[in-house]
C-alpha cells in the first residue's frame, strides 16, 4: 500500500466524505455497517414495542401467580374452593372460620353494570346519533368537548359527587328525584309513541271512511291514557321511601354516565364509518331522516354500536371508586334481585377495600381471594376486549 | 303511512336526540357546579380572626402588629362572656346539690361549645393539638358551631309510631335566672365582634401544609404528590410509547406479530385501573422491590403501565396524519429512514403526541384505583424529591377519598374536600383544555 493511497484511505476529499456522511454514496463496507445498524436498531425498536405486549403478559402471569394459591390450598380441595367460591354468599373473610364465598358480589357487580347499561346505552346512542347526523357542524363542535370534559373527570370526582352530593339528596328526597327522573326519560318517549300509535291506528280507518276528527280523537285517547300510566307510575315512585342513599340505584346512574362518553364517542365512529353513499342512496329514495337513520344507517353500524356498548360496560365493571364510595358495600344479594334501591358491593370495591387489611397477612388465604376476584375482574375484560375487537373489525370489512 | 305523520316521527326523533344530548349536558352542569361552587368555598370565605391568628404563628404570614390589635379587641369583646361564666361559677355552691350537679354538667357542655366556637379560655393555656388550639377560622362553620352553642338539639320519641321528631330548644332555658342567663344573648349579638369575620382571598390554600390532617392549612403535599406521580408515569410512558408508535407505523410490516402487539396494547387499555393498582404491588412492591414498599416510584410504574396504551394510540395517530410527501421528500434527499423520521416525521407529529401525552396526563393524574396498594398514604408531609424513589405520599385523589369517608371529623372540613375535588378537576380539566387548544391548532394549520 502506497504512501499516497494509505492518505487517500484516511483522508478522503471533503465532498465525498460529506456525500458519504449524507447518505448519497455509500463504500461497501459502509452499506453493510448501516445494514446491520439498521437491524440492530430494528430489533431494539420492536423490544421496546414488545414491552406492553410483556406488560400483559406479566399482569395475567402475577395476579394468576397470587391467585392460584386460594383455589389450590391444603385445607380444601380445588372444586369445593371454586364451588365455595362461585355459588354461595356468606362473604366472612376476616372470620375464625373464613368463608369466601363471592356470588353475592359478583351479582353486586352485574347488577350495578346492568343498571349502567339502562342509563348509558339509550342516552349514548341517541346522543351518537344526534352529534353525527342531526346536529349541524357548530354545535357538534360545542358538543364535542361537553363529551370529552365528562370522560375526562377523575372517578374519584364522580365518587365524591355521589357520595357527598347525591346519596343525602336519595336518602332525604328520594320520591321527588325519582319520580322527576321517570318524567325526564318516559315523558318524551311516551309522546313519541302517543304519536305514532294514533298515526298507526288511524291510517286505516281515514282510508276507509274519511272523517277528519278521527285521528286528534285517537290521539287524545291514546295520550289521555300515556299521562295516566305516566301519572300512576310517578306517583307510585315518589311515594317510594330510600332507606339509604348509598345504593345500588345511585352507582348505576354515576357509572351510566361515566360510560356515555364511550359509548357515545365509539358509536359515533361507527356511524359516521357507514358512509355518505349509503345515506344519499336512501335519501334518494324519498325518506326522511329518521327512517335513513333506523332503517339503513343504524343497522349498517349495528355491530360497531355493540362494540361501544361493550366498551362502555367494561368502564362500568372496572370501575372503582364510584362504587367504592357509594355503593353501601353491604355483601347481599337484593331481594327481589333488581332491587336497585338495596345496597351492594362489587368486585372492584372489594379489591380496594380488603386489600388495605389484608396488606399485612400477605400470604394468607384472605390476600389470595382478593387476586382471584382480580383474575375474575381481568379474564372478563380480556374476553369483552376480544368480542369488541372483533366485531369492530368485522364492521369495517363489512362496510368496505 | 301518511306523509304529514311521517314527518311528525322525523321531527320527534331529532327532538328525542337533542333531548338526550341536552340530558348529557345537564348531567355535566349538575355534576360540576356543586364542586365548583363549593370549592371555591375553600379559597374564597369570609375568614375570622382566628384564621388571621392560625396564618401569622403557624405560617409567619400576617402584619403582626395589627393582627396582635385585632385579637386585643376580640379579647375584650369576649371578655364579658368568661367574666359571666366566672360569676356563675361562684354562685354555684349557692344551689341545692342535685340542681348543683346538674348544672355543673350542664355548664362543661357550654363551655366545650364555646371552646370550639371561640378557641381555648384565656385561663386554660395553649393545648397540644392545633385543633384545639384554635376557634372556628371560618364564618360560616362559626355560625354553624353558634347554633350549637345557642340551641340543644334534642330527640322526640314521644310518638312511637313514628321515628323520633328533631325538636330545637333555646339552651339559655336550662340558665333561666342564673348568672348565665345574659351571656347567651350577648353571644348571638356580638359574635361578629368576638370573631370580626373578613372575606379573604385564601389563594395558598393551595401551597400551605395541612395542619392537624386538614383540619386547617391547606393541600400543598397532595398537590406535590400529584405533580410528582403524574410526571414521574409521564418520564416512563411516554419514550416508550412513542418509540413503540413509530415502530407500528414506520417500521412494523403487518404480520402475526404485529397484529399481536396491537391486541396486547388495546387489552391493556381495558385491564380495569383496580387490577393495575394489584399487579403494581405484586410486581413492582412484591417481587422486584423498586421500594421497601409503598412508593411514588412503584406508583410511577403503575401508572405509566396504565398510560401508555393511550400514549402509544395518541402518538400513532400522529405519526399516521404526517403527510406522505414530507417523507418521500426527506427520504429523496438521501436522509436515511432513522434520520428521516427524527428530523422529519416526528417535528410534524409533535403536536399530536403533546395533546395525546396532555390528556394521559391528566389521566394518570385523576387515577385512584392503581396508587392505593403502591404509592399513595393518607397523611404525610410534602416530599422532597429524592425521598420519592423510597416513600409514598399523599395524593389528591387518594385523599378526596380518605377525607370523605376516613376522616374523624369527616363534615367539618367538607370545604377541604370540595377544595380538593375542585383543584384536581381544575387540574384535569386545564390539561384537556390545552389539548383541545393543540388539536384546534393542528386543524387549522392543516386545512389552511
Amino acid at each position: 500500500m502506497t504512501e499516497a493511497a494509505s492518505s487517500d484511505v484516511s483522508r478522503p476529499p471533503p465532498i465525498r466524505r460529506i456525500a458519504r456522511r449524507q447518505g448519497l454514496l455509500l463504500s461497501r463496507r459502509a452499506s453493510r455497517w448501516r445494514h446491520v445498524t439498521g437491524l440492530c436498531g430494528h430489533g431494539i425498536l420492536l423490544l421496546i414495542t414488545s414491552s406492553s405486549a410483556l406488560a400483559v403478559l406479566f399482569i395475567f402471569f402475577f395476579i394468576a401467580k397470587d391467585a392460584l394459591p386460594f383455589f389450590i390450598t391444603r385445607e380444601a380441595g380445588l372444586l369445593e374452593r371454586l364451588r365455595e367460591f362461585f355459588t354461595t354468599s356468606a362473604w366472612y373473610p376476616s372470620s375464625v372460620a373464613p368463608s369466601f364465598g363471592a356470588l353475592a358480589i359478583f351479582v353486586g357487580s352485574g347488577l350495578v353494570t346492568l343498571g349502567a347499561a339502562l342509563v348509558a346505552v339509550p342516552l349514548g346512542v341517541m346522543a351518537a346519533v344526534c352529534l353525527s347526523d342531526v346536529l349541524p357542524f357548530g354545535a357538534r363542535q360545542l358538543v364535542k368537548p361537553v363529551i370529552e370534559i365528562l370522560a375526562a373527570i377523575p372517578s374519584v370526582a364522580y365518587g365524591f359527587f355521589a357520595l357527598v352530593v347525591f346519596a343525602p339528596l336519595l336518602q332525604s328526597r328520594g320520591g321527588l328525584v325519582l319520580s322527576v327522573g321517570w318524567w325526564c326519560l318516559a315523558g318524551p318517549v311516551a309522546a313519541l309513541l302517543v304519536f305514532v300509535l294514533s298515526d298507526i291506528a288511524t291510517s286505516r280507518l281515514t282510508r276507509q271512511r274519511g272523517s277528519r276528527w278521527i285521528r286528534p280523537a285517537a290521539a287524545a285517547v291514546l295520550g289521555g291514557s300515556a299521562l295516566a300510566v305516566l301519572m300512576y307510575v310517578g306517583g307510585r315512585l315518589a311515594g317510594i321511601e330510600v332507606g339509604s342513599g348509598t345504593n345500588a340505584l345511585n352507582v348505576s346512574i354515576i357509572l351510566g354516565i361515566m360510560a356515555l362518553p364511550t359509548v357515545t364517542s365509539v358509536s359515533e365512529d361507527a356511524l359516521q364509518a357507514v358512509g355518505r353513499e349509503l345515506r344519499e342512496g336512501a335519501y334518494a329514495l324519498g325518506a326522511t331522516r329518521s327512517e335513513v337513520l333506523l332503517r339503513v344507517v343504524i343497522p349498517a353500524a349495528a355491530s360497531g354500536i355493540c362494540a361501544a356498548i361493550i366498551l362502555g360496560l367494561m368502564r362500568a365493571v372496572g370501575e372503582t371508586m364510584v362504587v367504592w364510595m357509594a355503593s353501601g358495600n353491604a355483601a347481599q344479594i337484593p331481594s327481589p334481585w333488581y332491587n336497585l334501591l338495596q345496597p351492594v358491593r362489587t368486585l372492584t370495591a372489594t379489591i380496594a377495600g380488603d386489600m388495605g387489611e389484608a396488606d399485612h397477612v400477605t400470604g394468607s388465604a384472605r390476600y389470595h381471594v382478593l387476586f382471584a376476584m382480580a383474575l375474575a375482574l381481568l379474564s372478563i375484560s380480556f374476553i369483552c376486549n376480544l368480542i369488541s375487537e372483533r366485531v369492530i373489525s368485522r364492521a369495517t370489512l363489512k362496510l368496505r | 303511512m301518511q306523509l304529514g305523520t311521517r314527518k311528525v316521527i322525523d321531527r320527534s326523533f331529532t327532538g328525542l336526540g337533542l333531548v338526550s344530548i341536552l340530558l348529557v349536558a345537564a348531567a355535566l352542569v349538575t355534576l360540576l357546579l356543586p364542586i365548583a361552587v363549593r370549592g371555591v368555598g375553600a379559597f374564597i370565605f369570609s375568614a375570622t380572626v382566628e384564621h388571621r391568628r392560625l396564618t401569622l404563628e403557624h405560617f409567619g404570614r400576617g402584619d403582626a402588629a395589627r393582627i396582635e390589635a385585632e385579637v386585643a379587641q376580640t379579647q375584650a369583646a369576649r371578655q364579658p362572656v368568661y367574666d359571666s361564666i366566672a360569676r356563675f361559677e361562684q354562685e354555684l355552691p349557692t344551689y341545692p346539690a342535685a340542681r348543683r350537679r346538674e348544672y355543673r354538667a350542664e355548664l362543661d357542655e357550654l363551655k366545650e361549645h364555646l371552646r370550639v366556637l371561640l378557641g381555648p379560655a384565656p385561663e386554660d393555656g395553649r393545648p397540644v393539638m392545633v385543633r384545639n388550639q384554635y376557634g372556628q377560622t371560618r364564618w360560616d362553620r362559626a355560625q354553624v358551631k353558634l347554633q350549637h352553642l345557642l340551641m340543644v338539639e334534642e330527640w322526640d320519641y314521644s310518638d312511637s309510631t313514628q321515628m323520633g321528631q328533631r325538636v330545637l330548644r333555646p339552651r339559655v332555658t336550662h340558665f333561666q335566672g342564673t348568672a348565665l342567663e345574659p351571656l347567651f344573648a350577648y353571644v348571638e349579638t356580638h359574635a361578629e365582634q368576638m370573631l370580626r369575620p373578613q372575606w379573604t382571598f385564601y389563594w395558598r390554600f393551595l401551597f400551605d401544609d395541612s395542619l392537624d390532617a386538614h383540619i386547617f392549612g391547606g393541600i400543598w403535599p397532595e398537590v406535590l404528590g400529584t405533580l410528582y406521580l403524574t410526571i414521574g408515569s409521564i418520564l416512563f410512558a411516554v419514550p416508550m410509547g412513542v418509540v413503540s408508535a413509530i415502530y407500528l407505523v414506520e417500521y412494523a410490516k403487518e404480520g402475526w406479530l404485529v397484529g399481536l402487539l396491537r391486541s396486547c396494547i388495546s387489552t391493556l387499555a381495558g385491564v380495569p385501573s383496580i387490577v393495575f393498582g394489584l399487579f403494581g404491588l405484586a410486581f413492582f412492591i412484591n417481587t422486584i422491590r423498586v421500594s421497601p414498599s409503598k412508593s411514588v416510584l412503584a406508583g410511577s410504574l403503575t401508572l405509566a403501565a396504565l398510560i401508555l396504551p393511550l400514549v402509544i394510540r395518541a402518538s400513532e395517530e400522529a405519526i399516521r396524519a404526517v403527510p406522505r410527501t414530507y417523507k418521500e421528500a426527506a427520504l429523496s434527499c438521501g436522509a436515511s429512514r432513522w434520520r428521516t423520521i427524527v428530523t422529519v416525521v416526528l417535528p410534524a407529529a409533535l403536536p399530536g403526541i403533546l395533546t395525546g401525552i396532555v390528556i394521559s396526563m391528566g389521566r394518570a393524574a385523576g387515577e385512584t384505583a392503581p396508587i392505593i396498594f403502591t404509592a399513595a398514604f393518607s397523611v404525610g408531609p410534602a416530599l422532597k424529591f429524592w425521598e420519592t424513589f423510597t416513600q409514598g405520599t399523599p395524593a389528591l385523589p387518594w385523599n378526596i377519598y380518605s377525607l370523605c369517608t376516613e376522616h374523624q371529623a369527616v363534615d367539618e372540613i367538607r370545604h377541604v374536600q370540595y377544595g380538593m375535588v375542585l383543584t384536581l378537576v381544575m387540574l384535569v380539566l386545564c390539561l384537556n383544555g390545552a389539548a383541545i387548544i393543540i388539536r384546534a391548532r393542528i386543524t387549522r394549520k392543516l386545512t389552511g
